[in-house]
């Protein structure tokens, strides 16, 4: 027994003796940035870690994006193993809320990092308030979907402006047409390049095509009521008339609709602007063509793109030490005052301070697509919508077939439908 | 010597009683848990509200629940009789080879079951993806039109009923082949003296003496099939999940996506009944057989 009290005692010592020697407060992070944008993001933790050495320190794990991250965050709350934070998509912040997950960005919170909702879009800041009015999130980025072009392949089909924008960009008309022309000029195998494979993903694209006719995938609770459900069928003929007619490519998924598009077999694509990287990239080693990237074709009655946030958020039971709360905001003011390079990825930086920065202003591509930000929808605020969520599986699983020239449009809204009252 | 049966009774329950902590821990007490948990409107984590058996009765006019049915009962079929006959076919095959060929070979149709369901996904992925996929440019050397196998339904469930016998006929094979080199040459010898014919030897001697072997691999087959998840999840990312929808696939989405852990319940409930019936009902219909 004696012994054992000294062993207690020496140990007691020896912990307060290791905590003093390492002030240092580590905070574990997660997030599910795999693509060329979590390089980006790697290299801002860890020129945080050595500017704060000896303060703070990020102990960073990159997990699966979707599903399997969203799961793991759910499980790992409910134990007491989550982070201190991860990143999040603001789309999810319904459901999160739901799951009981988030823990509250305060006032107090808000003030320590020196930001506040003047320093956010309005329609981002609305992106993080949950259903009950509290703020859940601290936003990051917005993250759109863009139309990047093969300058080569349009200039060679006379497609191209004097600025180096494509042509047929305002109307449904011209655009198929700038399509046509390019199948003719036969010089590639698509000439646009989509993810037709993936519904997931397409829910981007013709989410953004019932936005530019004014449709809402949700009014008073109920799922493409009134003319909304025409506006679905409008989006899904369109993208199928181009598939059935040869100007798109079929069956693609997404690292294969990538491929395409840097291989130089389609000349087009509708992608995130997280592929910017891949392209700058690719492009500095001397690998690919002449490329560009902008707002997508007005196809319909007004420009619209689908968007969503990345934004940093700490799990509920998370961080509730005040010095370890204290590190954690320092994370996030720290990474956000430093997203003029995140926007390197692509992203447009959620604060204010710096999309209007002229540094920012003359980037490239981001200047030029920089213009959709007055133009994005979001999700539906409610638990069923976001990245992974129930409505993407209803949605995907009836737009590959209808996509690829399997279903009648019409047919594939009413099942929709009838799937997503059904949830 | 006098035994006490108390004492040793006593002994008996406190070697055991490690084990029947941990069996009680985490098997038993979570389905009980998960019984309860199908009466009640829950989330996947937290406290439900009573509901009775509403979360049973919604099934009834649940169509992905119906879907999710007959995917699973569709892919058993698919898979079970078929990956037994053919595991059976490979061992004869393998049998008649000897020494290091035999080896050799037997490794070979092993090496798929030691690769986790990750690589198996992805080797397939590659080899069918309509874009890339290399299996693509046999199509386009026979002048065929191009299949998006995973991404029809039609071609959903057989390709990954065959990537899935694919996978783990190396196991079934090692079965069958324990099972041929235990029936005695003795027997082979006799029959060929009586000049018995290769198709009399195989249906009146290998078949019925390999039938023990048989019953335990259609058994270990149809309780891992009624059980899929893995494959249909991953081959069918990003394409129609609700169009391929397996029962544990379903409870899964419940579960993990609806954050509707009430109803996923119900489903467990109903796929472990299943689950039970069907195995006591194979149990006894192969035992039935094994008399006869």
């Amino acid at each position: 027994m004696k012994s054992f009290k000294k062993f207690s005692i020496t140990s007691a010592l020896l912990l307060g003796l290791s905590t003093a020697a390492y002030a240092e407060e580590k905070v574990v992070w997660w997030d599910f940035l795999g693509g060329g944008d979590g390089v980006r993001m790697k290299q801002l933790i860890s020129e945080f870690n050595t500017a704060n050495a000896g303060e703070v320190s990020i102990d960073a794990t990159t997990l699966e994006w979707g599903v399997p991250f969203y799961t793991k965050v759910q499980t790992s709350v409910a134990v007491g193993e989550a982070p201190d934070i991860m990143t999040y998509h603001a789309s999810r912040i319904p459901l999160a809320v739901e799951q009981n997950v988030l823990d509250e960005i305060t006032p107090a919170d808000w003030d320590a990092m020196g930001l506040s909702s003047n320093d956010f879009a309005e329609q981002i800041w609305d992106g993080v308030t949950g259903p009950d009015g509290k703020i859940y999130g601290v936003p990051l980025d917005t993250h759109p979907i863009v139309l990047y072009y093969n300058k080569d392949v349009l200039e060679a089909a006379g497609q191209l402006n004097p600025d180096g924008t494509p042509k047929g960009m305002g109307s449904r008309e011209e655009f198929t047409n700038m399509l046509k022309a390019i199948a003719d000029s036969g010089s590639v195998k698509f000439p646009l390049g989509s993810v037709t494979a993936d519904g997931n993903f397409m829910f981007r694209t013709i989410y953004s095509l019932v936005g530019q006719q004014n449709g809402e995938l949700m009014t008073d609770g109920e799922f493409l009521a009134g003319d909304n459900a025409e506006k679905l069928t409008n989006a899904l003929s369109v993208l199928q008339e181009w598939t059935t007619s040869g100007l798109q490519s079929t069956y693609t998924d997404y690292p294969a609709t990538v491929a395409l598009f840097t291989s130089g077999e389609a000349a087009m694509m509708i992608n995130g602007v997280w592929e910017v990287p891949t392209m700058t990239d690719l492009h500095a080693g001397g690998k690919l063509f002449e490329w560009g990237a902008v707002e997508l074709p007005v196809i319909f009655d007004k420009p619209a793109t689908y968007s969503d946030s990345h934004v940093f958020a700490i799990p509920k039971g998370s961080a509730t030490d005040p010095a370890k709360r204290a590190a954690v905001l320092k994370v996030m003011a720290g990474i956000l005052n430093e997203s003029l390079f995140w926007a390197t990825a692509g992203h447009i930086p959620a604060n204010n301070s710096v999309t209007n920065s002229a540094e920012y202003k003359s980037m490239e591509p981001n200047a030029t697509y920089s213009t959709l930000t007055a133009n994005m929808i979001y999700d539906p605020k409610t638990p069923l919508a976001g990245v992974a969520g129930p409505i993407f599986d209803v949605m995907s699983t009836h737009f590959v077939p209808t996509l690829n020239g399997e279903l009648d449009p019409a047919e594939a809204v009413a099942y929709i439908k009838e799937d997503l009252n059904d949830m | 010597m006098l035994r006490n049966h108390k004492k040793e009774s006593l002994v008996a329950l406190l070697l055991i009683s490690p084990f029947l902590a941990i069996y009680g821990l985490i098997f038993v007490y979570p389905t009980i848990d998960m019984f309860f948990l199908s009466f009640q409107k829950a989330p996947l984590i937290g406290d439900g509200k009573w509901i009775g058996i509403d979360n049973y009765t919604r099934l009834e006019r649940d169509r992905r629940f119906d879907t999710a049915m007959w995917n699973t009962a569709y892919f058993v079929a698919l898979s079970v009789v078929p990956g037994t006959l053919i595991a059976l076919f490979i061992s004869i095959g393998v049998y008649r080879l000897s020494g290091r060929i035999q080896s050799l070979v037997l490794a070979l149709f092993f090496l798929p079951y030691i690769l986790p369901v990750s690589v198996v996904y992805r080797i397939w992925d590659w080899t069918l993806n309509f874009q890339f996929g290399i299996g693509m440019y046999l199509f386009d050397w026979l002048a065929m039109d191009r299949i998006p196998i995973f991404k029809v339904t039609g071609w959903f469930m057989p390709a990954v009923a065959f990537v899935t016998i694919w996978w783990t006929a190396g196991f079934s094979i090692l079965l069958f082949l324990a099972g041929l080199r235990a029936i005695p040459a003795e027997i082979y010898e006799a029959s060929a003296l009586d000049n018995s014919s290769r198709w009399q030897t195989f249906r009146r001697i290998t078949w019925p003496l390999l039938w023990p072997v048989t019953a335990l691999v259609l058994t270990i087959q149809l309780i891992l099939q009624l059980k899929i998840f893995d494959q249909v999840y991953l081959f069918s990312v990003g394409g129609r999940p609700n169009d391929n929808l397996v029962m544990v696939y379903y409870i899964f989405q419940r579960a993990f996506v609806n954050n509707d852990g009430g109803r996923a319940a119900a489903i467990a409930v109903v796929l472990f009944i299943i689950v039970v019936v069907v195995s006591v009902l194979n149990f006894q219909l192969l035992k039935f057989a094994e008399r006869k």
